[in-house]
Formats: structure tokens, C-alpha cells, sequence
């Protein structure tokens, strides 16, 4: 919101302003709307122009449409700066955090769609239900497992170790990736990526020994072999994992285990 | 005590579209599948271009083409059992190829199981067909003119 | 309406409450409720790190810790709390590092650590290296540390609900109720986002574990989610809030947005720089310069600027200059923040100095409770069975200040603590007796604000309050301008009688929560405007223009602000008190860096 409001006349310095002069520009958000309780069980379309600075993302005009034109208007924000992975939507057709895509990348001379992420029943306009996203995360065993007495100091791990799964712990179930992925789309039962992910952050991490219980769960017939590397979830991803080469390192450690 | 009802309406947010119906299917089979279909990818390349080199390239090429070449070609177990592994292994990979299509696309059961019991059809016919030819090939069918044959029908 | 029963209730599912629920879903019936998805509570936007003496690098101890937690406090800190909280840090580290924490690592392959402001060793020699970190996202490594662990206990969620009140067994608000009479908790009620339903959750302990109120500015490092509900809704039942005038402004939020870029920048040996290229750090505090407490610097920053010797068209910001560090450096060290400049500012911090302004980031008061984190309605009396943790509790551990890295530390240790103190009282008591229609608050709240025909809008109202807040009662503070915010914020109480939300279905309503969200800021505000007022002198996050120095004489001691009914009818007052700060230790220093 720091953006889309002048600071009043006669702001003392200590007032952050904005950076340099920015310009404003106009923009129009067609936006995929659906309230079951109000507007029956279709889904419609809703532009929105609103005016927006240099420095917006897509959030501020969502938020700018939600409080100043339809208070109706409903999807889950919270941090604003991509770290908590609420706003997680499809922008232009591309699933991307809202508070990451800045308005002036996205070409505003054209309507700006957006939609909820593909895959997760919708439950009102941009609000998806997470549970079965949730659901396939918990099944992977996503916590360190270990056996024997607790050390009475840290675990001893190297730093090249600790390298070699620093990628996947970047995750922030945002469900941008797993909602990006096609064979996700068709029934829901695939694990998803960001599943494999985390259980990918395990299994390459030095001190967990629960690996093999995770990669039978993963070989399951809607594990890791229904990936078809389509890069969709690595591009979608706002946290620039690597996560299609994570699926394929999970692969390839279940072969070295079958071979 | 103040009532907060819920219209009738609004079904239960919380359920899921479909209800993960994940059964437990912790057996090697799509790990032997994935694998099987690299092993048969690289396998069917030397298989294919070998068939297509002694058929198109070597000696006369294409020119060389009729029934008398097929003839003496299969008259060979070599090749008798190279174009086996072809047949084979083609239609195994390209069967499972399209099983893995018809998971990721065909959305509802019904049409899963229309799509995948044509496929599975075909697959057996064609292989059942294939396989009895190449193992019951006549190289001298009886009562045929002499210059279609192969030279060592005549011997 | 749908009942629950358990035996602990944690309110909130950030750090501090998901450490309470790994220790008490253990022991008792545990119930964890969030207004969101627990991973996307704001401990995860935290980055630099967690001090702990652990030592694994240079000579360190806890007592020099705790010293440093004091004097960064401006000595408002209660010293037996700091020393708790410095001790059991070690612990607090070592569990997470058990519990899978992915920490970065010395060559030795233990915790490795780093410099941070205000730590020190051996009472302020030098900077030390305290701070066990995971890059810059060691905030996001706890939180999704501790949600693993609470998956693999199983740890019951309500996600997406909103705790809209606390159920008490005497109404504390009318301020009638005498000392020492016993006064029990037993339960709370929530909102669930879904449906629109209200839910009664019967606990024999409640933890509150809701977090801050940064959203009472515009410019903020807080989600937009932080807006001190637990406070207000312990506010409004009378319960005190301590300490609420004292709110850190940290240094290096990226300028014009707000968005933080964490002080393990300096820490790693980033340079602060105004207009003329000028390391204006070493004129204040000559001897840790950079890495002086976040008040000092702030300060620093919002003086240079107001000097005339700003950077940028408008000179209305400072540089944070990274350019001498090598770029792998940056890479390996602070992945996320220089991701932020490119996103946001679109500046490449390899080669160019990132624009920064002192951003809201921290309430040091809160909820005031003993170092059991049971909450207190005065100066000595618990309420039964409530207990508080992390940044909606105030210990005090952080004094008028907080040091950097000591939030996280907070939320481990105080809320470690918390979730044993709650299932160990819930395992020995009865079921507290509910009030007559538990709800009744809640749903006259709710049907009044979603059957407002008609009325102003949420979020002028909000914007009017975070402008006010910021141009009022922010780094630099005088009785004119926080008399200006008090007129201000009242005038808004006012107009918030007459909003009216355009949303008037049941499911997902965030129209509906944003505006009761209001209500809380608006409350939260006044608490900290009266608090500012009172307090006629300067001390760490709170500086008075007209009272520039520290006064122990009048103000070595904590404000208690209550809420209570005033003359006139149907509204309520600030009233104040105070509470004496213990000290063990340590007298009184001034404070130099």
C-alpha cells in the first residue's frame, strides 16, 4: 500500500517517499471471479483499471481494487514480499507470486489476467483450497528422522554437505510450482512437486536416515515417475529452485537403490 | 445463545474435489517402466537404424526392396530374431507411452478405462500378428513364379 | 455455533506458538489456531539469525550476551528475564539444530556464526560473532523447522480462523475486580474464514502467540496480516499492555517500501552512506560504527536526512553500500535481501549501493507476563491459565530496544517455555466455568459491522491512521506532534463506529476481518500515542525531540497502559501505571557504542 498513496502535503523528511520520480500509468486487471454464495456456481470475468506507480506489483493493484473499488474482491495476502507464499496465483497464464510480479514487467498496455492457480478446487475468486496440497506435503515425511541417543551438541555437517540440499529448503509452499504441473491438473492424485521437493531436502540432508522410507513412498505409482520434466513448476517457481532437477536427483538415487 | 447458521448452499469448503484415493502402490513397477523405457529408447535406435541401414543403404538400396529380399532376410534367424526385438520392444515402449498420455490427460475413469482397453487390443493384436509372421514365413510359397522367389527356393 | 474442548489452546502458529504446541501436544490435548496457514506466519520473513554464546567461533559467554541484551535494551530490560533468555539460547539453538535446522556451518562442520548489531564481547570491546545463522533466511528455516515437527507429531490445526475474543472468568475491563482475587481463563472464541461460523473453544490454558502490530504504519517490514490482534483483544479485556510506546524502526528497510534487508548486511560488512559517500556511522558511534543497536542507527539515518545529506533525486534516503564485497560472497551470505533490491528496486547490489529508510519493525511491549510467561492483569497478579510469547508478549527482554537476532532467540525460549507452563497447569486444574453466552461479544461484533448498510470505507480509515502514525510518532517524536496523532487516532475510533464493509456473505470474508483488524490498530495506536506522550524522555526505539536524554529518575520503569470505561458513556479511556524494572546485575550505564 506504500505505494499507491501520496504521501500528504507538508510531510516532514522523516516520511519515507517514494524512490526518485516515478511515473503513473493506468491498468487494467481482468480478474477470474467466483463467489458460489452470491453469483451462482459460475465462474465469470471482471476487469478493474486502476492507477498504478513505477514501482507497484500486482498485489498493490489487487489491493488498490479491493479497497477502493470491490471490498469484495478476495485472495490471500500476507507478507508482501514473497517469503510466505500466500499469493500465489496465475498471472498472464504464468503461476507467479502476486507480490513478486512488479506491474511495469507485465506489459500494462494490455488487461493483466489473473486467475487462481489450476488444480485446487477454487472457493472464492482467487482463494483455492490448500488441504490437498497440504495433504501430499505431510505424506512425504517432510522432518528430519534419526535414530539413537540425541547428541548432547549440534549434529556435525560439513559445509559442501549441507550445500548439497541447500536449494530445496528455500521452499515456501506457495503450491506455485505443483499447481504449474500438468499431470497435476488432470486428477489431483500426483504428489506434486513441491512434495518431491521437501523430500528431497531430507534425503540428500547428511543427517537424516529416514531416505528409503521416503523414496518407497515416492515410487509410488503417483510418485516421482509421473513427472514428465516439463519445467513448468522450475519456471513457476517464485524461489528460483531448481525443481525438475530436484525430481530427477530423487529418480536417480531411487535407481541407485534398485540397481 | 446467539445462532450462527450456515446456509445450505455453501458445502463444506474443506473437502476436497476429488478425495485422494491414493492406494498404496509401493511396487518397483513404475520404476522398471521408467527405465525399461530409456533401456528400450537407446535399444530401438541401433535396432531401427540397423534395419534401416541393410534395407535402404547397403548394396542396391531401396532398388533391392521385394519379396525375394524379405525372404531371404527372414530366412536368417538373425534376423529373424532382430526384427522379433523390434517388433517387440516398439510396441511395448509405444504402448506404455501412450498409457502414460491416457493417465496424464484422460480425466475420468471411464474414459481411462475406453482409451486403455483399445490401446491394450491393439497392442495384442498387433504383436500376436507380427510375432506369428515372422515365425511362420513361407520364403517359398509353393506355385509361385520362380522370378519372385529368393535364389535358394529353386535349389 | 461449534464447541471444542481442550486442554491447551495456542493462539497463533508463528515460531513462538508452534514451539509452545511441540511442548505441550506432547503432554495434554492441544489445540494450535491461526488466522493463517502456519507457514505463513511473518517468523519466516525473519533473516539474519539467532544469538546464542555457543562460542564455536571465538571466546563468548552467555553473561556478555546478556549484558548486551541490557545495555541494547537502554536498561528498561528486566535482567532476570535476559538472563534466562541468554542462557537457555544455547539449548535453544542446539534443539533446533536437532530438530533438522539447516544452519550454515564452520569447517568444522558446527553452527557457524556471525556479527550482528549491538553484540558484543566482553561488555562491548568489540563486535562479536553470536548470531547462528541459514543465509538470510533463518526466520524461514525456524518456521518451517518447527511446522515439520509439528507434522510429524501431529499437532491439531485450525488454520484460517480468527481468535476474536478471550473468555475470562471475571470481566477485568471495568477495572473493578480487586487485587489478588483469583482470575481464571477459559477459553477463547474464533472466526472460522471458510465459513463464517463461530467457533468456542473451551481450554483450561490459553497461550497467546498472535505477534506484532506493525501494521499501525505505512511504512512497515510487517505482512499486512501483523495487526496486534492478541494485544488488543487482552486490551480489551482489561488485561494491561506494557511498554507499547517503544517500537523499533529498523534501519535498512528498502527505501520507499518498507520491505527489510536484514542487519546481517551490516553484519557481513555492508556500509551505511548518505549523500556524499560519507560513513556517517563512524560519527555516532565511533567505536562498533555500522553495527551499533537498531534505534542508534535509525536515528542516525533519519538525522542525516533531515540534514540535508540524503542520497537520491529527493536526498530522502541513505545508501547501504555492498559494492566492495564479492559477489560470491553476497551470494552465499545473503541470497535473499540482494534478490529483493533486483525485484523491488530494480538495482543490482554487485555493483550499486541499495537506497534504505528506517522501516517499523518491532513492538517491544506487549502483553505483559512474568518470566513464566504467564500473563499479569497488574503488576503482580497472573491471570490463570493465560500465558504469552514472542513479539504480542513483553517480558521484558527487550527493554526500550531489541537486538537484532534476539526476537528469534525470544520466540524459542519464551515460547519453549510457555507450552510446558500451559500443559503442565492444564494437567492439574478443572474446567474453568464458561460465561453465559460466550459468543455473545463476538457476534454482536461481527452482525453490527457486516449489517452496516452503508458507511466509510476500511481502508481510509486505515490509511489516515498509518499516514498520522508515521508522520507523527515514528523515529522522531515531539508532545506537538503526538498530541497531533492522539487528536488523530480518536477522531478515527470515532468514524470507525460508522464503516461499513461492501462484502456481506460468509465465505472467505476478508472484507469483514480486515475491517475488525481496524478496530484492533486503531485501539493498539492510542496505546502507543498516550504511552509517547507520558514518557518525557529519550530512551532506545523512543525519542523525544523535546526531551532528548534519558531520564532514570522520572521513567526508569515500565508503562502499564489499561483500558477502561471513561466518563463518558460507551467509550473507554488509556489510563497509566507503572511497574518497576528489575534489575540483578547491572546499574544503569550511559549508553555509548
Amino acid at each position: 500500500m506504500t505505494a499507491v498513496v501520496d504521501a500528504p502535503s507538508g510531510a516532514s523528511p522523516e516520511t519515507a517517499p517514494e524512490v526518485g520520480a516515478v511515473p503513473t500509468f493506468d491498468v487494467t486487471l481482468r480478474i477470474r471471479r467466483y463467489n458460489p454464495e452470491v453469483a451462482g456456481d459460475e465462474a465469470y470475468w471482471e476487469e478493474f483499471t486502476v492507477t498504478a506507480h513505477g514501482t507497484d506489483r500486482v498485489l498493490d493493484a489487487m489491493h488498490k481494487i479491493k479497497w477502493e473499488l470491490d471490498g469484495s474482491l478476495t485472495f490471500r495476502r500476507s507478507c508482501a514480499h514473497g517469503i510466505c507464499g500466500s499469493d500465489a496465483m496465475r498471472i498472464n497464464g504464468r503461476n507467479r507470486l502476486a507480490c513478486k510480479a512488479l506491474l511495469k514487467d507485465l506489459n500494462p498496455d494490455k488487461p493483466i489476467t489473473i486467475e487462481p492457480i489450476k488444480g485446487l478446487p477454487v472457493e472464492k475468486d482467487l482463494v483455492v483450497d490448500m488441504e490437498p496440497f497440504f495433504a501430499s506435503y505431510r505424506e512425504i515425511m517432510p522432518f528430519l528422522i534419526t535414530s539413537g541417543n540425541e547428541p548432547s551438541k549440534e549434529r556435525l555437517q560439513s559445509a559442501e554437505q549441507r550445500e548439497r540440499y541447500d536449494d530445496t529448503t528455500k521452499c515456501i509452499l506457495c503450491a506455485a510450482c505443483t499447481s504449474s504441473c500438468p499431470v497435476f491438473w488432470t486428477d489431483g492424485q500426483y504428489f506434486g512437486p513441491a512434495a518431491i521437493v521437501n523430500a528431497h531436502r531430507f534425503i540428500f540432508d547428511s543427517r537424516d536416515e529416514g531416505g528409503t522410507q521416503r523414496l518407497e513412498i515416492l515410487n509410488d505409482k503417483e510418485g516421482v515417475w509421473r513427472c514428465r520434466t516439463t519445467f513448468n513448476c522450475t519456471e513457476a517457481c517464485p524461489r528460483g529452485i531448481e525443481v525438475t532437477k530436484a525430481i530427477q536427483e530423487v529418480k536417480r538415487a531411487m535407481i541407485t537403490r534398485a540397481f | 445463545m446467539a445462532q450462527t447458521v450456515t446456509p445450505s448452499a455453501l458445502e463444506a469448503p474443506r473437502s476436497p474435489r476429488s478425495p485422494r484415493s491414493r492406494r498404496s502402490t509401493r511396487t518397483n513397477y513404475e520404476l522398471y517402466g521408467w527405465v525399461f523405457m530409456r533401456a528400450s529408447g537407446a535399444l530401438l535406435l541401433v535396432l531401427i537404424f540397423g534395419h534401416l541401414f541393410m534395407n535402404l543403404w547397403v548394396g542396391e538400396g531401396i532398388n533391392a526392396i521385394d519379396f525375394a529380399f524379405v525372404g531371404g532376410k527372414w530366412s536368417s534367424p538373425l534376423w529373424q530374431t532382430w526384427d522379433l526385438l523390434m517388433l517387440w520392444l516398439a510396441m511395448i515402449h509405444g504402448t506404455n507411452g501412450v498409457r502414460t498420455i491416457i493417465n496424464d490427460y484422460a480425466e475420468r475413469d471411464a474414459t481411462r478405462i475406453v482409451l486403455k482397453s483399445a490401446l491394450y487390443l491393439a497392442f495384442v493384436v498387433t504383436v500376436v500378428l507380427g510375432t506369428l509372421v515372422i515365425f511362420t514365413f513361407d520364403p517359398c510359397p509353393p506355385n509361385a513364379p520362380a522370378e519372385l522367389l529368393a535364389s535358394f527356393c529353386t535349389a | 455455533m461449534q464447541t471444542h474442548q481442550y486442554d491447551v489452546v495456542i493462539v497463533g502458529a508463528g515460531g513462538a506458538g508452534m514451539r509452545a504446541a511441540l511442548e505441550s501436544s506432547g503432554r495434554v490435548r492441544t489445540a494450535v489456531i491461526s488466522k493463517l496457514y502456519p507457514t505463513r506466519s511473518h517468523t519466516g520473513a525473519a533473516q539474519g539469525g539467532m544469538c546464542a554464546a555457543l562460542a564455536n567461533v571465538e571466546e563468548d559467554n552467555w553473561e556478555w550476551h546478556t549484558f548486551d541484551t541490557v545495555k541494547g535494551g537502554d536498561y528498561l530490560v528486566d535482567q532476570d528475564a535476559a538472563e534466562i533468555m541468554a542462557k537457555e539460547a544455547i539449548e535453544a539453538v542446539l534443539d533446533l539444530e536437532r530438530m533438522g535446522l539447516p544452519f550454515n556451518r564452520t569447517p568444522e562442520g558446527k553452527i557457524d556464526q556471525r556479527r550482528f548489531g549491538g553484540h558484543t564481547r566482553n561488555h562491548g570491546e568489540a563486535a562479536v560473532r553470536r548470531s547462528c545463522y541459514a543465509a538470510d533466511r533463518t526466520g524461514h528455516m525456524i518456521l518451517q523447522t518447527l511446522y515439520q515437527q509439528c507434522v510429524k507429531q501431529d499437532v491439531s490445526f485450525f488454520n484460517e480462523f480468527y481468535v476474536l475474543d478471550v473468555l475470562l472468568s471475571s470481566d477485568l475491563s471495568t477495572g473493578e475486580v480487586a487485587d489478588g482475587e483469583p482470575v481464571a481463563v477459559s477459553g477463547v472464541v474464533a472466526y472460522e474464514l471458510a465459513t463464517g461460523e463461530i467457533h468456542l473453544f473451551r481450554a483450561k490454558s490459553v497461550v497467546f502467540a498472535t505477534g506484532g502490530a506493525g501494521k499501525i504504519y505505512k511504512t512497515t517490514s510487517n505482512a499486512h496480516t501483523l495487526t496486534g490482534d492478541g494485544m488488543a483483544l487482552a486490551l480489551r479485556r482489561g488485561i494491561p499492555l506494557e511498554d507499547m510506546e517503544f517500537f523499533q524502526f529498523h534501519p535498512t528497510g528498502l527505501a520507499g517500501l518498507g520491505i527489510l534487508l536484514s542487519e546481517a548486511a551490516r553484519g557481513e560488512g555492508g556500509i551505511l552512506r548518505n549523500g556524499d559517500g560519507e560513513r556517517f556511522m563512524e560519527r555516532y558511534a565511533p567505536t562498533i560504527k555500522d553495527l551499533a543497536p537498531r534505534d542508534i542507527v535509525a536515528r542516525s539515518m533519519a538525522n542525516e536526512v533531515r540534514e540535508g545529506r540524503g542520497a537520491g533525486p529527493n536526498k530522502d534516503y541513505v545508501l547501504l553500500d555492498l559494492t566492495h564485497l564479492e559477489p560470491a560472497h553476497i551470494d552465499a551470505k545473503l541470497p535473499d535481501i540482494t534478490e529483493f533490491a533486483r525485484t523491488y528496486l530494480g538495482i543490482e547490489p554487485y555493483t550499486e549501493p541499495v537506497p534504505v529508510y528506517p522501516t517499523a519493525h518491532y513492538a517491544m511491549g506487549g502483553i505483559p507476563t512474568n518470566i513464566n510467561t504467564e500473563v499479569l492483569r497488574n503488576n503482580t497478579d497472573v491471570v490463570q491459565g493465560l500465558y504469552a510469547a514472542g513479539e504480542v508478549a513483553c517480558v521484558s527482554v527487550h527493554g526500550s530496544n531489541r537486538l537484532g537476532t534476539n526476537s528469534l532467540l525470544d520466540i524459542n525460549v519464551f515460547g519453549k517455555r510457555a507450552g510446558i507452563a500451559a500443559a503442565a497447569y492444564a494437567a492439574t486444574v478443572d474446567w474453568a466455568e464458561l460465561p453465559e453466552d460466550p459468543a455473545a461479544y463476538v457476534v454482536g461484533e461481527i452482525e453490527r459491522m457486516r449489517d452496516q448498510p452503508v458507511g466509510e470505507r476500511v481502508s481510509d480509515l486505515r490509511r489516515e491512521l498509518q499516514e498520522s502514525m508515521d508522520l507523527n510518532a515514528q523515529v522522531f517524536r515531539t508532545q506537538e506532534s503526538l498530541t497531533q496523532a492522539l487528536a488523530d487516532i480518536k477522531h478515527l475510533k470515532k468514524r470507525y463506529g460508522s464503516v461499513s464493509v461492501q462484502d456481506k456473505g460468509r465465505r472467505y470474508n476478508t472484507d469483514l476481518l480486515e475491517a475488525l483488524e481496524l478496530g484492533f490498530l486503531l485501539e493498539l495506536a492510542e496505546v502507543v500515542v498516550v504511552g509517547a506522550l507520558a514518557r518525557e524522555e529519550s530512551r532506545g526505539g523512543h525519542f523525544r525531540e523535546d526531551f532528548p536524554t534519558r531520564d532514570d529518575e522520572r521513567f526508569m520503569m515500565h508503562t502499564m497502559a489499561y483500558q477502561r470505561p471513561s466518563s463518558t458513556a460507551g467509550e473507554t479511556e488509556i489510563r497509566l501505571d507503572h511497574k518497576p524494572v528489575i534489575m540483578t546485575r547491572y546499574q544503569p550505564m550511559e549508553r555509548k557504542y
